[in-house]
């Protein structure tokens, strides 16, 4: 066995069992920032941060610290935020609008297109010599995907199209907004950023698909988050005769969108906002739309996923992206983006700028209870004394199909109904065959 | 507490409480009420229009501080809540079963350095600093640190709050919850 091949024991994804290791283990976290983080597409933002030239802001190409900038050209640059020199962050804001950055210790500067134009002591130090494109900031692979902003710092990988396979389907639909129309969403200003004392995969895995875990949000099924004037935190038709809870998961790439698929491609509106009159005239009219636009796609109501290995999204009006930035095997930090449809009118914003914002992240009455989940399993993930039974992701297994219950989600959907943990059974598939361990059993169904 | 300002006992005793002094106690009794965990009385504090907001805070540079908070009604936030929300806050702290504060937190509230910036008729602008520390099961601990920009309205000997700013110490969230009040 070499370095880079982990124990087969450790993810049996076939009989549903994973060791607890995989979250707190150092060599295992460093091997996985190699392999996994290191050969994926990583998403770091959306074009609608940086409209103008010169705009940037800093993000995470997981642990890597970048500068995404839209360049004097116009072009979308995702740079390692690294001097070439030294090592020091050339950019030390958030945010902000600039031609150049200069790094503060020694002067080198860099163009907001990553050339090195500026070189202190060029003549007398260097004799005119240095070879400047060879010493430019260093330049990410950058794939935009209708609005979003993806990049990796591999030569190898695939391009982020082939990597994506058949969640394309998923990815799109949620870049598209509630009418349907592509690259349909724009940010709202101010990235949340929090830490959790937690091992990154114990949010991934739950946005791939838990809808085993209903009782953690009793509180806010109670209370009521939704503008409906209804108890519970969602905004779309909840009534289980008219639609099939499926767990769409996508193998080839460890992807996984959990969605409801309603019966009827001409369903009516469902009234969820009634309690704001001119938003939810909004929604209906952005529902037919999208019916026109997409026909039978329609039925598809994408509530959220994960593109493998650390961004999750959130759909059906809860628009919201959510990257784990992996610190330590048992430290992450979580960043939120929060995104409304760019075309609604200013009401609509502002009203899902408030259900937003009281969802998720630390202050949302939804994610508050998620993050003490995923903090309190990183205990028991450390535990020496339960490390002799490994994690139980047996729920509903070996009933998933493929292609399945429509052609559309792609001949690479592999897809299970109900209450499963058929997408995280996946997600580690995935994980342990990007951190060269076997893959076994019919799960994935190699 | 708040009772005992303006009780007719102690009028003879001492000179009636300066505006400074009762605002003062109105925010130590406000922040007792918190962490005593009354929090219906904390709520019965807020105007019915009141508003409560907490902006994030961003690494700018010198020249472009304007942006160094995201825009009220505008942009993204910790908190952006009104009395209503508030109230579905307190309801769903209550219940035993928001997992995220239950058990409840051990919390203090401090709030310090109390200045009346403006003094109308019908309302009163007031700054202050706050360190509100959380202990949570056994331990996690949370510090934090910052600003409070207050709107009161006088009420009888007391106060209502129209409008409370939090303006936080933290650009990322150095925790992973925010289950408390500011």
């Amino acid at each position: 066995m070499d370095g880079d091949t982990i124990d087969g024991r450790l993810v049996d994804a076939g009989s549903g069992l994973i060791d607890r290791r995989i979250f707190s283990d150092k060599d295992i976290f460093e091997q996985e920032m190699k392999q996994v983080f290191g050969k994926s597409w990583l998403f770091v933002g959306h074009e609608s941060q940086i409209p103008n030239k010169g705009d940037y802001f800093t993000s995470q190409a997981g642990r890597d610290a970048v500068v995404v900038t839209r360049d004097s050209d116009g072009e979308v640059r995702v740079m390692l935020n690294v001097c070439t020199h030294r090592g020091m962050p050339v950019c030390r804001y958030d945010k902000g609008n600039a031609k150049r950055f200069t790094c503060p210790y020694h002067g080198w500067t860099f163009s907001n297109n990553g050339d090195l134009s500026g070189l202190p002591l060029s003549t007398e130090g260097y004799g005119g010599q240095l070879d400047r494109k060879k010493w430019g900031l260093i330049q990410a692979r950058v794939t935009l995907y209708y609005g979003s902003i993806w990049a990796t710092f591999d030569e190898t990988v695939p391009p982020f199209e082939d990597t994506l396979g058949d969640m394309a389907v998923m990815l799109r639909d949620f870049m598209q907004g509630p009418d349907g129309e592509d690259d349909g969403l724009e940010v709202i200003d101010g990235i949340l950023k929090f830490e959790i004392h937690s091992n990154w995969k114990f949010g991934a895995e739950n946005n791939a698909g838990d809808l085993y875990h209903d009782v953690s949000h009793n509180s806010v099924q109670r209370v009521g988050l939704a503008l409906s004037g209804l108890r519970g935190r969602h905004v779309w038709n909840a009534d289980k005769h008219l639609f099939k809870t499926l767990n769409v998961a996508y193998p080839a790439g460890g992807h996984a969108a959990r969605v409801n698929l309603y019966d009827d491609e001409q369903r009516e509106y469902h009234p969820q906002w009634a309690v704001i009159p001119e938003v939810d005239e909004y929604f209906r009219a952005a529902h037919y739309a999208r019916q026109e636009r997409l026909g039978e796609k329609a039925r598809l109501l994408n509530r959220g996923g994960i593109v493998f290995p650390n961004i999750a999204y959130n759909s059906a009006g809860r628009w919201q992206i959510t990257m784990w930035v992996p610190r330590a095997p048992n430290r992450t930090e979580v960043w939120k983006w929060y995104f409304v449809p760019k075309n609604a009118p200013q009401k609509v914003k502002d009203t899902l700028r408030h259900y937003l914002l009281r969802y998720g992240g630390p202050s949302g009455m939804v994610e508050q209870d998620d993050i003490e989940n995923w903090a309190s399993a990183q205990v028991g993930a450390e535990s020496a004394a339960a490390n002799r039974l490994p994690m139980n992701y047996t729920l509903h297994m070996g009933q998933a199909r493929w292609a399945w219950p429509v052609p559309w989600f792609g001949e690479g959907a592999y897809v299970d109904e109900g209450v499963s943990e058929h997408a995280q059974r996946i997600f580690y598939a995935h994980w342990a065959e990007m951190m060269g361990g076997p893959v076994s059993g019919q799960e994935t169904g190699r | 507490m708040m009772a005992t300002i303006g009780d007719p006992s102690r009028q003879g005793a001492a000179p009636a409480p300066t505006l400074k002094e009762r605002v003062e106690d109105f925010l130590s009794y406000e922040g007792e009420l918190l962490d005593e965990r009354r929090f219906d009385e904390w709520l019965e504090l807020f105007a019915e229009d009141a508003r409560y907001w907490m902006p994030l805070a961003r690494n700018v540079e010198h020249n472009n501080l304007e942006e160094e908070y995201s825009r009220e009604q505008q942009d993204a936030a910790w908190f952006d809540e009104d009395k209503k929300t508030l109230l579905q806050r307190v309801m769903q702290l209550k219940g035993g079963d928001h997992w995220a504060e239950e058990p409840f937190s051990r919390t203090t509230h401090i709030t310090a350095n109390t200045r009346i910036e403006n003094a109308a008729e019908t309302e009163l602008t007031v700054k202050s600093r706050f360190i509100v520390y959380v202990n949570r099961r056994e331990g996690e601990v949370r510090l934090f640190v910052g600003k409070r920009i207050d709107v009161l309205r006088p009420v009888g000997a007391g106060f209502l709050i129209a409008k409370r700013s939090i303006f936080l110490d933290q650009s990322k969230l150095l925790f992973k919850n925010l289950t408390t009040f500011f």
